[in-house]
């Protein structure tokens, strides 16, 4: 389902350019490509393109394993998920706090908030691997988790928060007076319905996870980040393996952004 | 969405004696278990220091780290603006071309981890463009007195030509954001202004000018603000390419004093004290101009 196109860039009926504008696009992306190339030619940068393949996959063992890049990924995947469902439940508890009646829990969420969404990732990291970790005793990993679900839950908790302010009343007082107890609204008609409407921001949300799990390689754990910083400092493949490593995670990015695009014209149709 | 006053409750019963159970492992856990020695007392001389040859107080590693961070801040705020308002009006140009170099513009930065985008812009800066337009030189061949106030504005002479990579790959950066919002309020403006001022005889560049851009500028301004305490929070990540900001400095300072805790904490301090008050002044903005309309 295409949305029409904005008022604003509506062409006028009697010039048709596209194809003429398609082809400069094309023509000026070229030639940028072929800029960059010849220019670190010029700077005496050598390209070795043909030495990246074995970052992504192994294959000098009789079966082919996967390479620094993809074990890389596989990491970045793995703490991504993690922080995600961490995520949405840091989120989820405190957008609920924020709306109970409850003057220390209202309290408790604000203040998480504003912390959280008032520093940067890098320093949370900080503090949680450098400070949080030896209090509570656990390892870089956990503490990757445990900075990106925090960072990530306040945001996710005013996602959680907006759709559930976007119920209509009635339905609330529809349901005290059938006698339901606050739970059991929240449970059978508030969140049931809350979640459709916040499924597609949500999952942007994860987009972001993905994005900023990239700042977790500067606590030492080798994610797809860290694997290629690793490779540079020992192979010089400065362009090669940094444009490697973004399509990777443009491509990982992309079709997210698909899928929530895919998502909202579900959601809207159902 | 509860329509009774905040009470004491049975839920604030709970509340309470978590966080006192939680803050008594905590400090269980300093004071018996780590047997961390707090140092305070370390602290303030790494904010400022007394200067014996100038007999006056001077900033230290953490204040100057603080003033860099402000000053990077600003320029990128700046730099970024310029960009993203020239994206921004790419993206609703009649012009399929400008519609396309736009659009990737900004997929091409808002698709990748930040981190990521600054190493590649970084390296290809400081390696191919910087060395070009000879920015390490541009601060010998100013007078003295410019020279001063823009290392009050900009960097130290040392520190130049590092810190207007860093200028540029976060203007980059924010840029692609500052865009979406750009874009976001030309667009939201309703249909019928566009229309009603064609119907008066204005030219397409004269509609932008006094119809749309001064009603989308009242919607843009609040979301702007908030992008400016976003760029503040992201130039903690050029800490990674040794920009001197704030970031860096706590990590510098905790490799040679081991003062983990106490820096930490202060450097998190810093950056509440930074950006709450602009996160106050940004809900203000938003309430007062949503009162006005």
């Amino acid at each position: 389902m295409a949305k029409p196109a904005h008022f604003l860039i509506r062409p006028s009926p009697h010039e048709s350019r596209s194809w003429i504008d398609i082809g400069i696009y094309l023509l000026l992306m070229a030639s940028l490509a072929w800029i960059l190339v010849r220019g670190s030619l010029n700077l005496g940068y050598h390209w070795h393109w043909y030495r990246v393949p074995a970052y992504l996959v192994d294959a000098r063992g009789a079966a082919a394993i996967p390479g620094p890049l993809l074990k890389g990924l596989a990491v970045t995947l793995q703490i991504s998920a993690l922080s995600l469902v961490l995520a949405f439940a840091i989120g989820l508890v405190t957008a609920l706090l924020r709306l109970s009646a409850s003057f220390l829990g209202q309290w408790l969420a604000r203040a998480y908030l504003e912390t959280v969404r008032n520093t940067p990732l890098l320093v949370q990291l900080f503090f949680i691997y450098f400070v949080a970790a030896p209090v509570l005793g656990i390892e870089a990993l956990a503490s990757a988790v445990l900075a990106l679900s925090l960072f990530e839950g306040a945001y996710a908790s005013e996602i959680f928060r907006s759709g559930i302010v976007s119920i209509h009343r009635g339905q609330w007082e529809a349901a005290r007076s059938l006698g339901l107890s606050t739970w059991r609204i929240y449970r059978h008609v508030i969140l049931p319905q809350a979640l459709r409407r916040i499924l597609p921001p949500l999952t942007g949300q994860g987009i972001s996870l993905i994005k900023d799990s990239a700042l977790v390689s500067t606590i030492a754990i080798y994610d797809l980040t860290m694997q290629g910083r690793a490779i540079i400092s020992e192979t010089y493949l400065v362009f090669e393996i940094w444009f490697t490593v973004a399509a990777i995670y443009l491509a990982l990015t992309f079709s997210l952004s698909l899928l929530v695009r895919r998502l909202e014209t579900w959601i809207r149709i159902a | 969405m509860t329509f009774t006053k905040p009470r004491i409750g049975a839920l604030d019963l709970a509340i309470g004696a978590l966080l006192v159970l939680a803050a008594g492992y905590v400090v269980y856990r300093v004071r018996i278990q780590l047997n961390y020695h707090w140092e305070w007392s370390a602290l303030p001389q790494f904010i400022v220091r007394f200067d014996e040859a100038s007999g006056r107080w001077v900033p230290n590693y953490l204040l100057k780290g603080l003033l860099t961070t402000i000053r990077l801040s600003i320029w990128v705020t700046l730099l970024a603006l310029v960009l993203g308002t020239l994206a921004g009006l790419a993206q609703v140009s009649r012009r399929l071309l400008y519609r396309l170099l736009g659009r990737t513009y900004v997929e091409l930065v808002r698709n990748l981890p930040p981190l990521v985008l600054i190493f590649i812009f970084y390296y290809f800066l400081s390696d191919q463009i910087m060395p070009l337009l000879r920015v390490d030189r541009l601060m010998d061949c100013c007078p003295g007195a410019t020279r001063s106030m823009m290392t009050l504005l900009l960097a130290p002479p040392e520190q130049f030509a590092n810190f207007c990579s860093a200028l540029v790959t976060l203007a980059l950066f924010e840029g692609a954001y500052i865009a979406e919002i750009v874009r976001g309020g030309i667009e939201s403006v309703e249909k019928g202004q566009w229309e009603a001022s064609a119907a008066l005889g204005f030219s397409r560049v004269q509609r932008m000018r006094y119809i749309l851009l001064p009603q989308a500028l009242r919607r843009i301004l609040p979301p702007l603000a908030g992008q400016f305490i976003s760029t503040i929070k992201d130039s903690a990540i050029v800490s990674v390419i040794s920009i001197q900001e704030l970031t860096f400095q706590g990590m510098d300072l905790m490799a040679s004093t081991y003062l983990n805790f106490e820096i930490w904490i202060t450097v998190a301090l810093f950056y509440l004290c930074l950006t709450l008050p602009c996160s106050l002044g940004v809900a203000r903005l938003e309430r007062a101009l949503a009162r006005r309309s």
